[in-house]
Parts: C-alpha cells; sequence; structure tokens
C-alpha cells in the first residue's frame, strides 16, 4: 500500500517524532509507514487523515493491480 | 490523538507504557520464584532466580532508553505496530514449542515410552488454541 504521509509531514515541516507524538505512536512507527513496510490500522490511518486536514484515501492508496490485504 | 476508542483499552495502553511496567512484572516473576524455591528448600537457588530477574528488569529499565526493541517490548514506545509484532512474536514462539513438543512426544513414543509430558502438554497446547478460537471468534 503505497501513502503519502512522508510528503504531507515534510509539508508541515514536522519530524516524524513530532508527527509521532501528535498521533500516539512511536517515531519508528511514523517511519516504518512512511517507508510502507507497516500498513497503519485503520483509526489510525483516519487520525493522520484528520490531522492532515485531508481523506484517508488521500494519503493512501492500493496499487490497482494488487489485491487490497 | 489516541487512536483507540475504548476507555478501558487507554488505561492498559497507558499502563504498559509506563518504563516501569516491565521492570516491575520481572521482579514480580522474580518475588515468585524465589517463593517457590524456598517452599522448596532451595532458598539459594530461589536468590538467584532473583538476581537473574533483577538483572533483567534493570535491563528493561535502563535499556529502554537505548533499544527499540527493549522498549517496545517493555512499555515506553508500544503502540499498535508493537501490538502487532506482538501477537506475530508469539504466534512464532508458540509455533516452535508446538512443534517441539510433537517432536518430543514421537521421540518418546519411538522409545516405547507412552509419550508423557508432551502428549498432555500438547492436548494442553490443542485444547488451549481451540478455546481462543472459539472465544475470539465470538467477539469478533
Amino acid at each position: 500500500m503505497n501513502n503519502r504521509v512522508k510528503e504531507l509531514r515534510n509539508e508541515r515541516g514536522l519530524s516524524q517524532q513530532q508527527l509521532g507524538e501528535a498521533m500516539d505512536v512511536s517515531r519508528q512507527t511514523i517511519n516504518s509507514i512512511e517507508k510502507e513496510r507497516y500498513t497503519p490500522s485503520l483509526p489510525l490511518a483516519i487520525a493522520l487523515a484528520r490531522y492532515f486536514g485531508t481523506y484517508v484515501e488521500e494519503i493512501f492508496h492500493v496499487d490497482d493491480d494488487q489485491p487490497a490485504r | 490523538m489516541s487512536t483507540t476508542t475504548n476507555p478501558r483499552d487507554d488505561t492498559v495502553k497507558r499502563l504498559y507504557r509506563t518504563r516501569w511496567f516491565m521492570p516491575a512484572f520481572a521482579l514480580l516473576i522474580g518475588a515468585v520464584m524465589l517463593a517457590a524455591f524456598w517452599i522448596g528448600g532451595n532458598l539459594g537457588q530461589g536468590l538467584g532466580a532473583l538476581g537473574v530477574m533483577a538483572a533483567v528488569a534493570a535491563l528493561f529499565y535502563f535499556g529502554a532508553r537505548r533499544s527499540e526493541t527493549l522498549a517496545g517490548i517493555g512499555g515506553p514506545t508500544r503502540d499498535e505496530r508493537w501490538e502487532q509484532i506482538d501477537i506475530h512474536a508469539t504466534a512464532l514462539a508458540g509455533l516452535v514449542v508446538i512443534l517441539t513438543i510433537i517432536g518430543a512426544f514421537l521421540v518418546e513414543v519411538a522409545q516405547g515410552h507412552d509419550g508423557s509430558p508432551y502428549s498432555a502438554l500438547g492436548a494442553v497446547g490443542g485444547l488451549a488454541y481451540v478455546l481462543a478460537v472459539v472465544f475470539l471468534r465470538s467477539r469478533s
């Protein structure tokens, strides 16, 4: 699953640590999400979307040729 | 911003994520082991076990500042990603234990023994799995 978390975070000048604190998760978890090694839970995805003032589907994308897991 | 919705979950999460939770848990286990050895008349071994668990507690308390792994297991950085890691690690460890028990049972049986205590351990593992599946299915 692709995502724009790093792009949105950089646009706001936030560090991974700051975003992690805002989302109540660790810096490493933000890093794992950005590197697409970890797919966040739905509550965390919604929290990220609200934090960035957008919708979940604007941040997270499932490749068209890849079945959703 | 919390990503959990159940207040009880939040309370449990806060408890897990304190720096002293895992050290205190390790010391508690050490104290229980000390009591068990003491009752069995092996106070020296009990003190040794307590010492080992105290070292584990110290490792978690001081090591969590430097190691994400210790902090994740021990609490301070424990979040949903760590909960997933924990679930998968527990499942893998359980698989290893079950395979070991089955292997040991087969060796015992092949040697002409009755397979104990591995048959009982395997039965406990299998029953626990079935009960867990039934319980978790009813909640999902």
